[in-house]
């Protein structure tokens, strides 16, 4: 039956369920057994590319910064759309371009609309 | 068939109205900063009405785009309908946007037209693929109009509510098809009708889980109960125009979809589903009803009639004998819905604005001040209660012999309680214009701007007009291939 094979193949979702989770699980365990523990202030504090907190994090950002992270995702979001385009443009032909070329159409009017309210200025 | 030499004739409608809203768009942002743009307002009931021309011209015969799109006499009806529905409301929304100077104009109906885009799409779809891409399209839009009083807490809090909850049923209606999908291994919903009566009888858990997720999720955008509790808050909170839109045209829409998904890609297995809708639609007309009475503004008590009303509609979906026949019913009602509701939210953005108050006693005095919108009104509140001739009576009517030729009794009875407690509220409307003294504040006369009087005017006609010559419309319906 089609729908038994549906079925089984989450038995690989579950198997790597069960790894993701026994992996750090065993080995953290295994750690804790065998490693001495003696902690003090120095091996406490950061080190390596780390630096000490200041501050709260949980403070307002301005409000342009949402502004540009959606501005960004529409276009990180275009060029996922533009790879695989680009790749079988071959078979797409004159219609796939014309599809992809209202699609950047549309996005550049989005673009030119944010332009003139402002929306890339900082202050 | 290939999409690549597909008919692309048949979605010109779609075509030019997008390229109008995107007109209007550039123009909004070309032509300066100014908020007050009142020319894209005309401009945009231009575009609408060139497009309702289109679809009357371009979708009267049936025909599909690569199992994708299609056109047939549901989906021109229904976009006749919406397109005159978001004609109305921008109609209103010209009065309304005069009044409050810090609504930017370009955006408001751009977004208005980007939302009656993704309704068409809705309606015209034969893939949940599609229809999703629609859905979407129109929800987005809905939700940034509901937030469109930026300065205003109780609007803000509208569109934050809206934009949660209605994320929350996109995302049960993804899993739902998802599950769907899954077994059937298509997203066509012809062929999805065809894989579902083998399906049912191996899997009916898994299959009437997911038809219970897309409930969900569809009712949520329908309200109905218990889907329905953003409405009171969202109708009150977005501005008076969007809310005669969300009331309107989002809930034709929405009942657009579940018609689509349910008489062609579950139709093969209605025994399973029309019970669910019996259900849905007994609680929505008994909870709507009973809790509009104890509304005191006039805002949320329109979103619990609209939440009765939705009810009245389903009624239909869950007593098929014939689908012609179901069909017919359920556009003749939706047209009148759309009529009476429209005329009734004119007048209602009107007298709110004029007091500044959203209260029904806000109406007191009415008939003194205003006569003929006085008049308008009770017969679309007449219309919606259900009596003689108007044309909310004559839906009602079919609707309710429907359910008796469906041997669903209990279901008609409902139906009648639930109408006769309607009366109630809507009466109580109808107490404070003719039975209660403007209030000393008030002007003594209120001015009726044109537009907002165009719309009061024709939603009156078709009001009365298709209550006196119902089978005008309804022989039309009659003879129409419904599904394509």
């Amino acid at each position: 039956m089609e729908l038994d094979l549906y079925f089984s193949n989450y038995t690989y979702v579950i198997i790597f369920v069960l790894f993701g989770v026994a992996l750090p699980v065993v080995s953290l365990t295994f750690g804790r057994l065998l490693r001495p523990k003696n902690p003090y202030d120095d091996k406490l504090s950061t080190y390596e590319s780390g630096i000490k907190p200041t501050g709260e994090a949980q403070i307002r950002f301005h409000v342009a910064y949402y502004i540009v992270a959606i501005e960004f995702i529409i276009f990180d979001i275009e060029t996922v759309f533009l790879y695989p385009w680009a790749v079988s443009l071959g078979q797409l032909g004159w219609v796939g371009l014309n599809a992809m070329l209202i699609f950047i159409l549309i996005l550049a009017l989005g673009l030119g609309y944010s332009w003139k309210k402002r929306v890339l200025e900082w202050n | 068939m290939s999409a690549y030499n597909a008919n692309w004739s048949l979605m010109t409608p779609e075509i030019v109205l997008m390229i109008l809203a995107l007109v209007i768009f550039t123009l909004d942002f070309m032509t300066g900063m100014s908020r007050n743009k009142p020319f894209l307002g005309r401009l945009s009931i231009l575009s609408l009405l060139a497009t309702t021309v289109l679809v009357a011209v371009f979708n009267r015969e049936t025909g599909q785009i690569g199992d994708m799109f299609v056109v047939d006499g549901f989906a021109m009806v229904l976009k006749i309908v919406i397109l005159l529905g978001v004609a109305g409301v921008i109609a209103i929304s010209m009065y309304y946007v005069d009044r409050h100077r810090d609504v930017y104009q370009g955006e408001y109906y751009s977004l208005l037209l980007f939302a009656t885009l993704g309704a068409m799409l809705m309606v015209s779809s034969a893939d949940l693929i599609t229809l999703f891409v629609g859905l979407e399209l129109l929800s987005i839009s809905a939700y940034c109009l509901a937030g469109f009083k930026k300065y205003n807490g109780k609007s803000t809090e509208a569109a934050i509510k809206y934009v949660v909850l209605g994320g929350t049923a996109s995302a049960f209606i993804l899993y739902g098809m998802s599950f769907v999908y899954g077994l059937t291994g298509t997203t066509s919903l012809v062929d999805i009708n065809e894989a579902v009566p083998t399906l049912f009888a191996d899997y009916p858990y898994i299959m009437t889980m997911a038809i219970m997720f897309m409930i969900a999720g569809f009712g949520f955008k329908i309200s109905v109960v218990p889907f329905h509790m953003w409405a009171p808050d969202v109708y009150e909170g977005a501005p008076t125009p969007v809310t005669s839109f969300l009331s309107v045209v989002s809930k034709i829409a929405g009942f657009g979809i579940v018609l689509r998904v349910f008489f062609v890609g579950f139709e093969s297995v209605y025994d399973e589903w029309a019970f669910i809708f019996a259900l849905l639609a007994a609680i929505t007309m008994i909870v709507g009803n009973m809790i509009a009475i104890v509304q005191r503004k006039v805002k949320r008590l329109m979103a619990f009639s609209g939440v009765a009303q939705a009810g009245y509609l389903l009624v239909p979906v869950a007593t098929m004998v014939s689908l012609d026949m179901t069909m017919s019913m359920i556009t003749f009602y939706a047209v009148a819905y759309l009529l009476m509701t429209l005329g009734a939210f004119a007048i209602i953005t009107l007298v709110t604005e004029d007091t500044e108050d959203d209260a029904l006693t806000s109406f007191s005095g009415l008939y003194q001040r205003a006569p003929y919108l006085a008049i308008a009104m009770t017969i679309f509140l007449l219309s919606l209660a259900g009596l003689p001739i108007t044309a909310g009576f004559f839906g009602k009517f079919y609707i309710f012999v429907g359910a008796i030729q469906a041997e669903m009794l209990w279901l008609a009875v409902i139906m009648i309680f639930t109408s006769i407690v309607s009366f109630f509220y809507y009466f109580g409307i109808m107490k404070q214009m003719f039975m209660r003294d403007p209030k000393p504040n008030d002007d003594q006369t209120l001015s009726v701007p044109k537009p907002v009087s165009a719309v009061v005017t024709i939603s009156l006609v078709g009001t009365i007009g298709f209550g006196l010559l119902a089978n005008v419309l309804t022989n039309y319906f009659n003879n129409l291939q419904w599904f394509f």
